[in-house]
């Protein structure tokens, strides 16, 4: 039974390498900073319509939180459109590997120093070994 | 150009990963929906500006792009509720890597059958041998965490469902 919920886990990062692909294709014709545009303006709709009938949370919250808490939307734009960007030139594997790389680094880093409201979690050796095998895979791939 | 546009991917998952912190903690007391709600109402403030300004494209031909264009919106939902299905079943660390498996494996099919009118560049042993060192690589990502983990399980458990959204 386990098993169907990993199935639907590498589902769901195949929607984001088939994304990425479609995207870049929408923007050979419309313009880059367009589509991401247009992701926006369509996951705002989606989700305002999510919100509304399953919403359990507290969106005022945001109004109080702490301001940087709510950068997030402007980071999503720089990864997509770096997607967007990338795709054409050097196809949909290596912009995955290289962004997966990005992001998998970077949040060693953030949670070593506990940033971001992240709990601390030291890097340690499987990790380094980690960055390793990724950096080996991403001169391989290239 | 190939090796530009790969850093500008490299810094595109520096962000996406900042995003993903920034939108753990907001989620903890505003909710998993809300957080993702709040992130693409201001992502389309930000990129109405970015259109206006530096916007070289055209908005309008959205119209008549084809829709199965289009419904690529959709993915990036398709992939939040997965994952939000997922993580209570087999957690956020084997969640997250399955997730991650799943974009390599389609990214390179992708690219060996030019799907989406998009590159063809073939699986050939170079790549699979890529594909393997990513595998060991998130094989040492799941015992790091792990292990990580087992220091921590101490404290509450806090999950990160959704917290990524795009």
């Amino acid at each position: 039974m386990r098993f169907i919920f990993y199935a639907l886990a590498l589902l769901a990062g195949a929607a984001l390498s088939f994304e990425g692909a479609i995207y870049a294709e929408l923007g050979k014709s419309i313009g880059q900073i367009e589509t991401s545009f247009y992701n926006f303006f369509m996951g705002s709709i989606i989700m305002g319509l999510l919100w509304i009938f399953f919403g359990k949370g507290k969106l005022s919250y945001a109004l109080e939180a702490p301001k940087w808490s709510l950068l997030g939307g402007v980071l999503g734009v720089v990864y997509l459109t770096s997607i967007i960007v990338s795709v054409p030139f050097v196809g949909v594997g290596i912009t995955m590997v290289a962004v997966i790389i990005g992001q998998l680094v970077m949040s060693m880093v953030i949670e070593h120093f506990g940033w971001l409201g992240s709990r601390r979690t030291k890097v340690n050796k499987e990790k380094v070994f980690a960055v390793l095998s990724m950096i080996i895979a991403l001169v391989l791939i290239n | 150009m190939g090796l530009f546009m790969i850093l500008f991917t490299l810094l595109g998952g520096i962000t996406l990963s900042a995003q993903s912190s920034i939108n753990g903690t907001l989620s903890r007391r505003t909710g998993t929906i809300e957080t993702t709600f709040l992130t693409f109402l201001t992502g389309t403030m930000f990129l109405v500006i970015f259109v206006l300004f530096f916007g070289s494209g055209d908005v309008l031909a959205l119209f008549e792009a084809p829709k199965w264009q289009l419904s690529a919106a959709f993915l990036g939902t398709m992939y939040l509720l997965l994952t939000v299905m997922a993580v209570p079943k087999i957690g956020v660390i084997a969640a997250n890597i399955a997730g991650i498996a799943g974009q390599l494996i389609i990214g390179v099919i992708i690219d060996h059958f030019g799907w989406f009118n998009s590159l063809i560049i073939e699986l050939d042993m170079k790549r699979v041998f890529a594909l393997l060192f990513m595998v060991l690589s998130l094989y040492f990502i799941y015992k790091g965490n792990v292990r990580s983990n087992e220091i921590l399980s101490k404290e509450d458990e806090q999950s990160d469902t959704g917290s990524k959204a795009i």
